[in-house]
């Protein structure tokens, strides 16, 4: 058989549409001091840093079934080192937010080499406890004022329009990096090795896959984009402290929303912490109340949808934002293979919607021109 | 490169096993045992449930660390190597309990193998898992999330993902099983035409029928040893073969 009629599929429609609003989202941000207030900047930088360390959460434990729940500690060495760089030493602010990361990265080695051997719950509480001790270390370091923390003074040399500016960049930057890196990680041959190890790790190590360095790497990643993150929420926030700064809470935030949002894809973490961010601002006020409520909601999902809210909401619409999947199409037949696999696991939904099986606009597989994104064989 | 008759015959030699033990917690799986596989041969394992051929293909493919003895491709030490890289070095396996990435296509399950085992670019792995679907019966389901497919298809996609990772020496557990008569045949057409094509193969195999027709030898394990490694007619008439395998008294 010739090949010359197969195309490899990785667009859809709504996923180019995705893009578009994506980068128009990541290109607004900035100008925002420009036409927003105050406040809403302050929701946008938030909630950036919350979709930041949930998709970085969800890459380790959607991805490489490391589940973490110390990730307070990549978030506390991100603002320290923010504010030791440019506090103590001087650097400029702005330029030490990126920093973080890879000062991050470089304390996420020695972690790993302590609990690499640990498996499930044990890596977990691993986790934990090499963020407490972090914690505790931090409140015993009179360099970083100990337990009663620091404030970012050097802040005050910027007018508030210069901050904003900053501040509103680096969120665009952090969300870049974070979401739209995770995207194309997990598109290229990386995030292939990648998925098959978090479906089956020994199989995956039999065809070829370095399993070990896989995990390595994803760990490295997530704790970069996590002390980021850190980094600039502690910016805009003027002060950390060490109970701050390595809250468990932290942890918290980023299991809720990768758990209702939906485990394992890249729609799921951002629409998990849009909930968590909103649920906060309208019901926060109740406390308790409204803790135990996201704990029941969170319990609910896991029981009776795994695959979270973005899994109920595919179901619905097969409209993708950030598909990673390569799907074959044979252009000298209809495109009824294509149907066949709609019956299948959630990840691979969402490529139904060229057939019209949900009303929408039917797209015969021939007409799909190859472009970029398509492969011609 | 496909491989002549005649130098299988040569008796170049891919695999090598020597005193090959592996115990666990002081059970003995396998015990002391030696075989060598030829370029370009077939060599059938038989033996009942239990007699570790499963845990001499996990020490070969490395998915299990040896507790004594050695094992060698192509003259190479493989002890000290981890599986993927002897993924690399052209070893390729099926699982007798599929082990599909359950979450992604069947195509891209092949691809993965078509890139990190067979070590080449997307594109180029393309046309490779395209073809090896075709091959193994599994065209229709390309798109198909592997954790979908029925238990037969499963199988199929067990030998299409060892066969994408262009492998040199193919280790085959039970593929045959449960397969109808038909099937079995094309499946034993379709082992004829791997081999053919330069590729060595051990194959663990309970339908003896299956084996027969493609085995160029055979090797009989039994509670891990070694009990008779010759070609498949005298092995079969092996009064301790029949007695441990059969269990039909000579």
């Amino acid at each position: 058989m010739s090949y010359s009629n197969v195309i490899v599929r990785r667009q859809t429609t709504s996923s180019v549409i995705a893009l578009a609003v994506s980068v128009l989202i990541v290109t607004a941000i900035p100008t925002m001091p420009y036409w927003a207030s105050n406040g809403h900047i302050r929701w946008v930088i938030e909630l950036s840093c919350l979709i930041a360390i949930a998709q970085m959460w969800n890459l380790l434990a959607g991805y490489a079934g490391l589940v973490s729940v110390g990730q307070q500690a990549f978030i506390g060495v991100g603002g320290y080192v923010l504010f030791v760089f440019a506090n103590n030493m001087g650097f400029n602010p702005f330029w030490t937010v990126p920093l973080s990361a890879f000062a991050a990265a470089a304390v996420s080695i020695p972690a790993y080499i302590l609990l690499r051997r640990l498996e499930g719950p044990y890596f977990a509480i691993g986790t934990w406890v090499f963020a407490e001790a972090l914690r505790l270390l931090t409140a015993n370091i009179s360099y970083v004022n100990g337990g009663s923390g620091m404030s970012l003074r050097v802040m005050a040399q910027y007018t508030p329009g210069q901050r904003a500016l900053g501040l509103t960049m680096m969120s665009s930057l952090l969300l870049l990096l974070t979401v739209g890196g995770s995207y194309v990680l997990l598109r290229s041959r990386f995030g292939l090795a990648l998925t098959a190890n978090r479906d089956e790790p020994v199989a995956a190590a039999s065809q070829g896959v370095n399993v070990k360095r896989i995990r390595l790497m994803i760990w490295m990643l997530a704790a970069a984009g996590t002390g980021m993150a850190g980094a600039l929420y502690y910016m805009a926030q003027l002060r950390i402290t060490p109970d701050a700064g390595f809250d468990p809470y932290w942890s918290s935030i980023c299991i809720f929303s990768v758990m209702v949002g939906g485990v394992g894809r890249l729609e799921g973490p951002i629409i998990g912490a849009l909930l968590y961010f909103f649920a906060t601002r309208f019901f926060g006020q109740f406390g308790a109340t409204y803790l135990v409520a996201l704990g029941l909601l969170t319990l609910v999902m896991a029981l009776f949808s795994p695959g979270g809210i973005w899994s109920l909401l595919s179901r619905l619409v097969n409209w993708p934002w950030f598909p990673v999947t390569r799907v074959v199409v044979n252009q000298s037949q209809r495109a009824g293979e294509d149907q066949e696999c709609r019956s299948g696991a959630d990840r691979k939904r969402g490529f139904g919607d060229a057939n019209g099986v949900n009303g929408t606009k039917h797209v015969d597989a021939a007409s799909i021109k190859p472009g970029r994104e398509t492969y011609q064989l | 490169m496909a491989v002549e008759p005649r130098d299988r015959a040569s008796g170049a030699v891919l695999l090598s096993a020597r005193g090959v033990s592996k115990s666990f917690a002081g059970l003995h799986v396998i015990k002391n045992v030696d075989f060598d596989v030829g370029v370009g041969e077939v060599l059938g394992v038989l033996g009942p449930n239990g007699a570790g051929k499963t845990t001499l293909f996990n020490l070969i493919s490395g998915d299990l660390g040896l507790s004594s003895g050695q094992i060698a491709l192509a003259g190479r030490p493989l002890s000290k190597l981890p599986a993927h890289r002897r993924a690399a070095l052209g070893i390729g396996r099926t699982y007798q309990i599929p082990r599909p990435y359950g979450a992604m296509t069947a195509f891209e399950n092949l691809l993965v193998s078509a890139m990190f085992s067979a070590g080449k670019s997307e594109r180029d792995s393309y046309r490779t898992c395209l073809a090896v679907l075709e091959d193994c019966g599994l065209s229709s389901r390309a798109n198909r999330p592997a954790g979908a497919l029925t238990l037969l298809d499963r199988k199929r996609l067990e030998l299409a993902r060892a066969l994408a990772g262009e492998p040199k020496l193919l280790l085959l557990d039970e593929i045959a099983g449960g397969l109808t008569d038909e099937e079995a045949a094309d499946l034993v057409s379709l082992i004829r035409k791997i081999q053919h094509s330069g590729v060595t193969i051990i194959w663990i195999e309970h339908v003896v029928h299956a084996l027969m027709a493609v085995a160029d030898r055979m090797m009989v394990l039994d509670f891990g040893s070694k009990i008779a490694d010759g070609k498949p007619g005298d092995v079969m008439a092996d009064p301790e073969v029949r007695r441990a395998y059969m269990g039909i008294e000579a």
